[in-house]
């Protein structure tokens, strides 16, 4: 079959969905304007884009879109992608975390922000690839500090790593952000993984993990934090494909939606949050349940890729 | 077996090159090839929950040991074929592999649990699970091509035409291999998997090892002589 395709044509309808799809992790944006740095590491192409005081961060070619942080350098409190936002969920259960760990440093987003809301909290960042920090100093504002760390490692390994410590510090938040490119490693979405993490967090800490939920991936990973945590709500992202599975502590209540709301106006007041975080909460969908033909993720079986290409 | 070596020459005067015990040879170099690169790709799965998803757990490690483990079996390969019986030898390693294999799940977590509880840098707590998990089988399995060639060799008179078709067909099997673990057999369960390939491989090492030993008390050597070298 021989098929004529119009490219200018195919170009501005793609433009037009990229608009009304409005994605924040797919984002299209065909204007992000100039590169302003590529390095291949070894575990990303990762490139830097420029255009005005707008930064944005993408591994694996441009045509993909997979935007894994976007930074208005004129603006840092504005958070551009839905996303980081989205992680401040946490603190509708615990608002007064001591200790924070994130897995995937990216632009170093989630970190910047929570330490100027927290200046005293301790900052543990996992991140794998060693390029990646260098690039988050340079070029998106991530400024660590000596009670905020960013660890070279893998985070299953780092999390191991914790485990063996004496005594065996405890986080108050854990956020799971860890990507490769648009996909979660399979090793961190395990069942074994997430019974590592809990060993890890304290009895009022909260677990917030950042997935997608348009793929079978999402129910499958939401059942594994449900059996290991006992339980867990859902925050669903509006302007993206993004969810956040938070499963809290003992200590944590789980939360209704006029609760959550309630709770993200005090936040607010306390905090002087930059953005409307009662818009957060009401990304809450308290009855979340996932499908029960699901599959627990395991080391020994986990079909990532399978599931991640059957979409909902 | 090397008393009787005149008398297999005078059995089988002149074998052809696609006899039956030719093309069975040849098929057995394909699974043993096959296996172990399904071996090969499901390590980097095994070892990456306890030492990470970095670049030297999957490509320094797991690719290294492999790599080290079969210029091992090369070797031995070679020096146990002019010692043994090439059928008993081909049918043992499938025997061992498999039930190495089908031990792999159990002896997993007992193995990297210590070495990366020890705080040794993942690496080379990598490479040292990588090391005792899959050494060995990949040293048997590294066997099987020299002793393939040295049988072909003894049959067809032709040291080239044997190595060529050895090396072709069981690297053509391995990339099978590697392509259908890689792309689908790791959406099934790993213990599974490693329990099934090693219960084929350990059942059909011993059917070769029962014909061979029932073809070597019918006295027919015709498709198991061991003494090719020296024609």
């Amino acid at each position: 079959m021989n098929c004529r395709i119009n490219k200018p044509a195919l170009l501005s309808l793609t433009c037009l969905l990229g608009v009304f799809l409005h994605a924040s992790v797919f984002a299209f944006d065909p204007d992000f304007g100039q590169v302003v740095h590529k390095k291949n590491s070894l575990y990303n192409s990762i490139s830097v884009y420029q255009s005005g005081s707008l930064m944005t961060l993408q591994f694996g070619r441009q045509q993909d879109f997979a935007v894994e942080s976007q930074v208005d350098m004129d603006d840092l409190r504005s958070h551009i992608l839905e996303y980081t936002k989205m992680t401040f969920s946490g603190l509708l259960y615990n608002s007064e975390p001591n200790s924070m760990l994130v897995l995937g440093l990216g632009g170093g987003v989630i970190p910047r922000e929570m330490r100027h809301y927290f200046p005293s909290m301790k900052i543990d960042v996992a991140e794998i690839d060693q390029a990646i920090l260098p690039i988050a100093k340079d070029y998106f504002g991530f400024r660590p500090d000596d009670n905020m760390k960013v660890h070279v490692r893998d985070g299953r390994v780092f999390v191991k790593k914790q485990l063996r410590l004496d005594p065996v510090p405890k986080y108050d938040l854990i956020i799971l952000d860890a990507f490769n490119g648009d996909y979660i490693p399979f090793h961190l979405m395990t069942k074994e993984f997430m019974e590592e993490v809990k060993g890890i967090l304290s009895d009022d800490g909260v677990i917030v993990a950042n997935v997608f939920y348009t793929n079978r991936l999402f129910d499958a990973e939401f059942k594994t934090f449900l059996e290991v945590f006992g339980r867990g709500q859902v925050f669903y992202g509006e302007d993206s494909g993004n969810a956040m599975i938070v499963s809290p502590g003992p200590g944590c209540p789980i939360l209704t939606s006029e609760e959550a709301v309630l709770k993200a106006t005090e936040v607010q007041d306390k905090l002087g949050l930059s953005f409307d975080f009662t818009r957060i909460a009401r990304l809450l969908e308290p009855k979340a349940q996932p499908d029960p033909q699901a599959q627990i993720l395991t080391d020994d079986r986990a079909p990532v890729n399978q599931l991640r290409e059957q979409e909902i | 077996m090397n008393n009787s070596d005149t008398q297999v020459q005078q059995v089988t005067p002149a074998p052809s090159r696609f006899s039956l015990p030719a093309v069975s040879i040849v098929l057995i170099t394909c699974v043993c090839g096959w296996f172990m690169m399904q071996l090969e790709i499901l390590g980097v799965r095994i070892l990456v929950p306890y030492f990470g998803s970095a670049v030297y757990v999957v490509t320094g490690s797991v690719i290294g040991v492999f790599l080290l483990s079969l210029s091992i079996g090369y070797m031995l390969g070679g020096w146990l074929c002019s010692k043994m019986n090439t059928w008993i030898l081909l049918g043992t390693v499938m025997i061992l592999v498999g039930i190495w294999k089908c031990a792999i799940p159990l002896i997993k977590g007992p193995i990297c649990d210590p070495i990366s509880d020890s705080g040794i840098d993942e690496k080379w707590g990598a490479l040292i699970a990588s090391l005792i998990l899959f050494g060995t089988p990949t040293i048997l399995l590294g066997t099987v091509s020299p002793a393939t060639v040295h049988w072909l060799t003894a049959r067809t008179g032709n040291s080239g035409f044997s190595a060529g078709l050895v090396l072709a067909t069981s690297t053509m099997a391995s990339f099978t291999g590697c392509i259908v673990t890689a792309f689908y057999l790791v959406l099934f369960s790993l213990r599974r998997t490693l329990f099934t390939s090693g219960i084929i491989l350990a059942i059909l090492g011993a059917v070769v090892l029962v014909l061979i030993t029932v073809s070597m008390r019918k006295q027919q050597y015709s498709p198991c002589d061991s003494i090719g070298g020296q024609q």
